[in-house]
């Protein structure tokens, strides 16, 4: 430090010795250490162990069925948050407050009771169950509702994300371009898009991970069929329950480096955004 | 005449009324300001004209056709905003090509010509230079000047600016009025300015209309409406201006600062360059008073005084040369004559 750069704050040392202790031990116990045991147990039988367990039949169709539900679930929601934040912050409309609030709703809802919403929607005994069933449409136990029961859980990450990013643009540059005499698709295409797209990108990240490490929703709609319509989160708790723990973490090994690629993504957008 | 608008209202949240059956007529290629204090309603109208609003009742009439439900895109209008609005996206140069790239396939001018065509208004507004620059990177004036190509780019009939010199330091704005002036000249189009410099308002427009709580108070050249405001209001926005109260009888205006509360008052108004300063009394109307207070502006003096009956503070403008003929020094007692004045009386002018 140089001498005139005198610090502003002047804490006595051990406060702020042991703030940043404190942070650094809590960060060791709740995620390091965590994230190091999965790795350690995933390699526990050597790198051919964790293959062989990765490319089992049950697991490869498990990644499968997690990307399927993130590939459904995040455009949807990608195409609802833009429209849902345009909407908001565009417009001055009776009932806008309460839609705001609706799309929260994900958030404070547990997400086994959205699984539950599912089953009783579309159960044999749920509402559309027995027309469902007359005309040989499978919704529940099958793929749709796991697109269904994550896009519900993932459904406020992108409005979320775009809503200030919106109301901070304001309206003149779409009103300029208008008087400029385009119509209201190309004003979307080459005004708005363009002012939101980091804060876009920042949302489909953050939804696309959440689509991925779904657990509780998922796995009340999906009926935990092996080898159909398990994702890796449900198919590490599965292995665990049969004692196959190099399995379990092999899984949670693929998922951690879904998490890391996120992060690292992340911070690229971040950086990017500062800028 | 070429923007002709019946009886336009329009409220927000239906209580707030902003426009109260505003008529108005705009003859092709004048300048026009819309001018007056805030919240009176002139940016409404523009906005309205330019259709960013949609009135609640009344019609706008482009050259006979009516456009009130027109879209926006469909009325030949180029708008420049306040703030400008550049986007920042885009460099210069496809700012000012946006109105040209978006038109419709069959309407687009080839590539080239789009060029061409940005070339010749970076050229017309001096910016050559800057082209490649991001608007982030730009002066005030320099945005204001994009801005102003970019809506002239899709060559529009209307032209119309909300507060264009707002956020701009004096000399730029002197520079860009000129400009401005020339250029709605050179182009031949109408434009309809917005703002609440009354200096501005009279300097570059033909027509002034003086917008005041949601109606047009006063339409005219800025002579007819700075010599002849109709009304008390416009009086005291156009303008400092002294006020007498007094009475009215047998054709001319009694100046009574004391007058009882119940009689029937009129009150006179006097601009400061209209008020003669002598040592002695010149007429039977001149008013005593002190000297407060006196300072240079530019080539006048403005003097402070006191009535010295009512202790009422007038104001009076001297050319330098009659300041120093005078040798007025604070304290001195004089005379203050009225060259003119208007009398108005229960808002209605008064002849005298």
């Amino acid at each position: 430090m140089r001498a005139g750069a005198k610090r502003i704050q002047n804490d006595p040392w051990w406060l702020r010795a042991g703030a940043i202790g404190f942070t650094l031990l809590f960060l060791g116990i709740a995620v390091l250490l965590p994230l190091t045991a999965v790795f350690v147990e995933a390699f526990s039988k050597g790198v051919s162990g964790w293959w062989a367990a990765v490319s089992d039949p049950d697991t490869v169709s498990a990644v499968k069925m997690t990307l399927l539900a993130a590939l459904g679930a995040v455009p949807l929601n990608t195409a609802f948050g833009v429209a849902a934040a345009w909407l908001v912050t565009k417009h001055r409309f009776p009932g806008r407050h309460v839609l705001v609030s609706l799309i929260d709703l994900p958030f404070s809802v547990s997400p086994v009771i959205a699984g539950l919403v599912f089953v009783l929607l579309f159960g044999a005994q749920g509402t559309f169950g027995p027309w469902l069933l007359a005309h040989d449409i499978h919704i529940l136990f099958a793929w749709p509702s796991l697109i269904l029961a994550t896009a519900f859980v993932t459904f406020p990450f992108v409005a979320r994300e775009l809503i200030p990013v919106m109301e901070e643009m304001g309206t003149q540059n779409e009103e300029a371009a208008v008087m400029l005499g385009a119509g209201g698709w190309t004003v979307f295409r080459k005004i708005t898009l363009p002012g939101i797209r980091w804060g876009l990108l920042y949302g489909v990240i953050l939804c696309n991970a959440r689509a991925m490490g779904e657990f509780g929703a998922v796995s009340v709609v999906s009926g935990h069929i092996r080898g159909e319509t398990n994702t890796l989160p449900l198919q590490a708790e599965i292995l665990y329950n049969d004692y196959n723990f190099t399995g379990a973490f092999a899984v949670a090994s693929l998922l951690t480096l879904l998490a890391g690629a996120t992060v690292v993504l992340k911070l690229w957008l971040e950086r990017k955004i500062a800028r | 005449m070429s923007i002709h608008i019946q009886n336009l209202s329009k409220s927000y949240d239906g209580r707030h009324q902003v426009l109260k059956n505003v008529s108005l007529d705009i003859p092709d290629g004048e300048l026009v300001a819309l001018l007056g204090p805030s919240g009176g309603g002139k940016t409404t109208l523009l906005r309205s004209i330019a259709g960013l609003e949609v009135p609640d009742s009344g019609q706008i009439l482009f050259r006979g056709v009516d456009a009130t439900r027109q879209r926006p895109q469909e009325r030949g209008v180029g708008f420049v905003f306040q703030h400008y609005a550049l986007f920042r996206h885009l460099t210069v140069f496809e700012n000012i090509a946006f109105g040209l790239r978006v038109k419709p396939r069959t309407q687009r001018l080839p590539e080239e010509r789009i060029r061409a065509a940005v070339e010749e208004l970076l050229h017309l507004i001096q910016l050559d230079w800057i082209s490649g620059r991001y608007p982030d990177e730009l002066s005030g004036g320099q945005r204001q000047r994009v801005a102003l190509a970019r809506a002239l780019a899709p060559k529009p009939t209307f032209l119309l600016l909300d507060e264009p010199f707002g956020a701009l330091d004096t000399r730029v704005r002197k520079e860009l009025r000129r400009w401005l002036r020339q250029l709605h000249d050179e182009l031949e189009m109408t434009s309809i300015f917005v703002t609440h410099d009354q200096e501005e308002a009279l300097e570059l427009a033909d027509r002034v209309v003086v917008m005041m709580d949601g109606n047009v108070a006063q339409t005219g050249t800025p002579d007819e409406v700075y010599d002849h405001p109709s009304s008390p209001e416009v009086y005291q926005f156009l303008g400092d201006v002294n006020l007498f109260r007094g009475r009215v009888a047998s054709g001319s205006f009694l100046h009574q600062p004391h007058s009882p509360e119940n009689t029937a008052t009129a009150t006179a108004f006097v601009r400061p360059h209209e008020l003669e300063v002598d040592r002695f009394p010149a007429t039977e109307t001149s008013v005593p008073a002190v000297v407060l207070h006196a300072y240079a502006v530019g080539p006048k003096v403005r003097v402070e005084l006191r009535h010295r009956d009512s202790g009422q503070l007038i104001e009076a403008e001297l050319t330098r040369d009659r300041h120093r003929n005078l040798g007025l020094a604070a304290g001195d007692p004089v005379w203050v004559t009225p060259k003119s004045l208007r009398v108005f009386q229960d808002g209605q002018e008064v002849a005298i």
